[in-house]
């Protein structure tokens, strides 16, 4: 890869993409740049942005959840397009994957919402901590049912995914360790009424000791640290995150070492992904299928246009990925998912709705049009060019001039082509 | 994994194709064999495709054609509750359950001593003692863990243990699949899909019927852009992934076609007065309203697809929600009630067409669940559960294996039936080679 094609990588990646000039006022910087200034966007002076969320209403009125969660949605696409720290709203998006939780059952922007922020927050910060406030976060509690795990009855739910899905994985702990964690875990209550706020009651807290991977654990803390701590943890995080950016058939030698860099850092995560990414960079990445949410972001951010949120909405639902639904606790399924005949369809028909939107000026509709595919493909995050078959079917489309507003058709198949699937 | 398992798959596919005729003249083959199948007035294109090859002997079908044969697999994600949903009639159960017990009274009685049906099953009372539905108590793998995944995995592989790239019924397609691969001879409705994964067969996933279909840029040609879509997915690529999102172009389009007529067809039987009639147990086959992605739907997608015939012989649909830790009395109630107008509703509508006795039904969940009840008023995830076999077929009006709620196994229902003998039983009636494709006979209980 030269330098631009690093840059877009890393932008198709961990970015959502490219807005229209971005790539060409990154080249001049460099693709070592643009990564330093992704991973640790605070040593560069980028500013956070704005709150979200700021504005937005709780009333949790059942009869306003609908549209108070569309609300929602509709900020967390615009924030992912237009963030200044990309990579931090790329990650919050893992983490939402990896710590599933679905507004269906949380019902309430509320807790809804500072579920998201506290995922942003640590977003690339230190993973001990993010597991620690995640245990006790009113979104998860209400989600795994830790509102109503109990010292006498422990609900096994939380304590069960604490350890096979966000920490060590499958295999790495018995069914005594979920009863030990669940036990120790137990005592936590949300309070709707009181703005969704959680509580320790000490009354429905399990106080006997369990023994968790070996570790004497009593509360939080301590189930925590002998997750965190436990062996199997750092290579089963560093694996996930690596298969999340360099795509499920990355060299699953560099695990090891990506394991030790977390390790050695404390459980830090800009560490992590940003050797992670390096590796990328140094061409250890496979082909990645973009999931339909971060692809409709990236093509609203090449085009400067957005969908309206009700149909937003009901595109990526059809497509299987309705934001802040994930379809349970391990998150959405893998990327042969999206290449089923739901997700194929609907892309095709929100590539569509995206360029009846984009005006005829927009940069890429105008290289669509003169037929500069070399120009379209770069506006659309590939410098490198489209394959040769996608390539030749624009070039062939576009020779036919077609009807309809300058571009538009030729802008829908290349968006909806198996390239920009592709990351 | 699940993302390796699928690569393979879909690599695998997207091989066979590129292999084979190349993607366009693929896709433009099963095009014109979906036009063709629907365009023929008798729908009777599943005897123009390739017979299930190497059936001898292993087909325990008792001899009848299995060509026209369809299964369809109805997946209740999440671990149904068996014990509540088939109840047995012992006091060990009311014991463990003093909050969420069904109570006595409310249990539909079946002519079967020693269980009652949950009341929301009551639709199904009329098969059950018709002798079309059997039940398996006590059904699972060894393998399978109460994680929802590792369980969903042994049961989608199928191999009590072993890795395995395929699903049970990709085995099945691959084993059988003609020189051109068929995206339509199996339809994924919902959620559910790994088991239909093989080396080279390629489903088609449909997750919402409902919402399935294509908008183009306004004021455009078309089929011009129909046309420059599947452009694209020629010559295919020598990259896995790329290939295989090429062909998931053709096979969008394909499924496309295929709903909008299921849905011409429903349109065109909700306008025919002689087709109207009650619902249920009793009913005709009229058209069932129902929430877009409820089972009840589903299934009449499925039966829409059936009556198609356009050589469709797997039907695998998906719902959730079963995952009852807590309140479960209410939500299962909503679950089963929905589970048992699908069931009820598809076979009345595939029975007023002609069509019911080619159709098997099986119901498959990743585990029972734990036999006490938790504080939440809901159950954890246990091990052995119960799984249904309907159809005109079925000897039914019998329970197979036991709940053993005396000889409780870390406080679950131990499994006495092995998930390979349901799908030996499913298997057999698309069929075989059963006992090849499972690796080991399995016993059949006489069921079919």
């Amino acid at each position: 890869m030269n330098d631009r094609e690093q840059i877009a990588w890393l932008a198709r990646r961990a970015a959502f993409g490219l807005a229209p000039g971005e790539l060409d006022r990154l080249a001049g910087r460099g693709a070592d740049a643009y990564l330093e200034t992704l991973v640790a966007p605070d040593l560069h002076g980028i500013a956070a942005g704005g709150d979200p969320w700021s504005g937005l209403t709780f009333s949790d009125d059942p009869t306003k959840r609908r549209a108070e969660g569309l609300a929602l949605a509709e900020r967390w696409l615009a924030h992912q397009a237009g963030t200044p720290r990309p990579l931090v709203a790329a990650m919050t998006w893992f983490w939402h994957d990896h710590f599933a939780v679905s507004y269906a059952q949380v019902k309430s922007t509320q807790p809804f919402s500072r579920y998201l922020t506290l995922l942003s927050k640590h977003a690339l910060g230190d993973f001990r901590q993010l597991v620690t406030e995640i245990s006790t976060d009113a979104a998860m509690l209400i989600f795994l049912d830790g509102t109503t795990s109990t010292g006498a009855a422990p609900n096994e739910n939380y304590g069960r995914e604490l350890l096979e899905l966000y920490t060590i994985g499958i295999g790495s702990f018995t069914e005594a360790d979920v009863r030990a964690a669940a036990a120790a875990l137990t005592g936590w209550v949300v309070r709707p009424r009181d703005e969704y706020s959680t509580l320790f009651v000490r009354s429905r807290h399990n106080t006997a000791a369990q023994t968790l991977l070996g570790k004497t654990v009593t509360d939080v803390a301590t189930v925590v640290d002998a997750a965190v701590h436990h062996d199997a943890c750092a290579p089963f995080i560093a694996a996930k995150i690596a298969a999340w950016f360099l795509g499920p058939d990355y060299d699953t030698g560099l695990v090891a070492g990506f394991a030790k860099v977390f390790r050695d850092n404390n459980l830090a995560l800009a560490p992590l992904v940003r050797a992670i990414l390096r590796a990328g960079l140094d061409g250890a990445g496979g082909e990645l299928v973009l999931a339909p949410l971060p692809w409709l972001v990236a093509a609203q951010k090449a085009l400067g246009v957005s969908l309206d949120t009700g149909t937003a909405y009901r595109y990526l639902t059809a497509a299987g990925q309705a934001p802040l639904t994930p379809p349970n606790v391990g998150g959405w399924p893998g990327p042969a998912a999206w290449l089923g005949s739901s997700a194929t369809a609907t892309r095709v028909s929100m590539a569509s709705a995206l360029v009846d939107l984009a005006p005829a000026t927009s940069p890429v509709l105008r290289a669509a049009a003169a037929g500069d595919l070399a120009t379209l493909a770069s506006l659309l995050g590939r410098p490198a060019g489209f394959t040769p078959a996608t390539r030749d079917a624009l070039a062939a489309f576009g020779a036919t001039k077609p009807t309809g507003k300058a571009g538009a058709a030729v802008t829908a198949v290349a968006l909806a082509s198996p390239d920009l699937l592709l990351a | 994994m699940l993302s390796r398992r699928t690569f393979l798959a879909m690599a695998g596919g997207a091989a066979a194709t590129s292999a084979g005729v190349g993607a366009a003249v693929w896709a433009a083959l099963v095009r014109d064999h979906v036009d063709a199948a629907l365009a023929g007035a008798s729908g009777s294109v599943a005897s123009e495709l390739p017979a299930a090859s190497g059936t001898t002997g292993s087909s325990g079908a008792s001899g009848a054609s299995t060509a026209g044969h369809v299964l369809l697999v109805l997946q209740l994600g999440g671990g149904n509750d068996g014990l509540n949903t088939l109840v047995p009639a012992v006091g060990r159960y009311r014991d463990a359950r003093p909050k969420i017990a069904i109570p006595e009274a409310q249990l539909v009685s079946i002519d079967t001593p020693g269980y009652g049906l949950h009341p929301a099953l009551f639709p199904l009372r009329g098969r059950w003692n018709a002798g079309q539905i059997a039940a398996f108590e006590g059904i699972g793998l060894r393998a399978q863990t109460r994680s929802h995944f590792k369980a969903m995995d042994t049961w989608w592989a199928g191999t009590d243990g072993a890795t395995s790239a395929t699903g049970w019924l990709g085995r099945w397609l691959d084993a059988t699949e003609g020189a051109t691969p068929n995206p339509l001879r199996s339809i994924s409705l919902g959620t559910g899909a790994p088991a239909l994964i093989g080396e080279r067969s390629l489903p088609t996933v449909v997750l919402s019927p409902a919402q399935f279909a294509l908008r183009l840029p306004r004021t455009t040609d078309a089929k011009a852009v129909t046309a420059a879509f599947l452009a694209t997915a020629a010559p295919a690529s020598a990259a896995p992934w790329q290939s295989a999102a090429q062909s998931a172009i053709p096979s969008a389009l394909d499924a496309i076609a295929v709903l909008d007529r299921v849905r011409l067809q429903a349109a065109a039987t909700a306008d025919d007065p002689s087709a109207s009639g009650p619902t249920g147990a009793t009913g005709s086959g009229a058209v069932v309203r129902a929430a877009a992605d409820s089972a009840t739907s589903l299934l009449q997608t499925a039966a829409g697809i059936i009556e198609l015939g356009i050589g469709t012989r797997v039907i695998l649909v998906g719902i959730s929600g079963f995952d009852t830790h807590s309140d479960e009395l209410d939500r299962h109630q909503d679950l089963l009630a929905d589970v048992a107008q699908a069931i009820t509703a598809f076979f009345d509508r595939l029975q007023a067409r002609g069509k019911a006795d080619n159709v098997l039904l099986v119901t498959t969940s990743e585990f029972g669940r734990r036999v006490s009840e938790n504080a939440s008023g809901g159950t954890d995830h246990g091990n052995g559960g119960v799984q249904f076999i309907v159809g005109s077929a079925v000897k039914g009006r019998q329970v197979v294996g036991e709940p053993a709620l005396d000889r409780l196994v870390d406080g679950d229902v131990p499994i006495g039936i092995d998930t390979r003998s349901l799908y030996a039983l499913g298997l057999d009636w698309l069929g075989g080679p059963t006992d090849e494709l499972l690796g080991a006979r399995f016993d059949r209980y006489g069921l079919l």
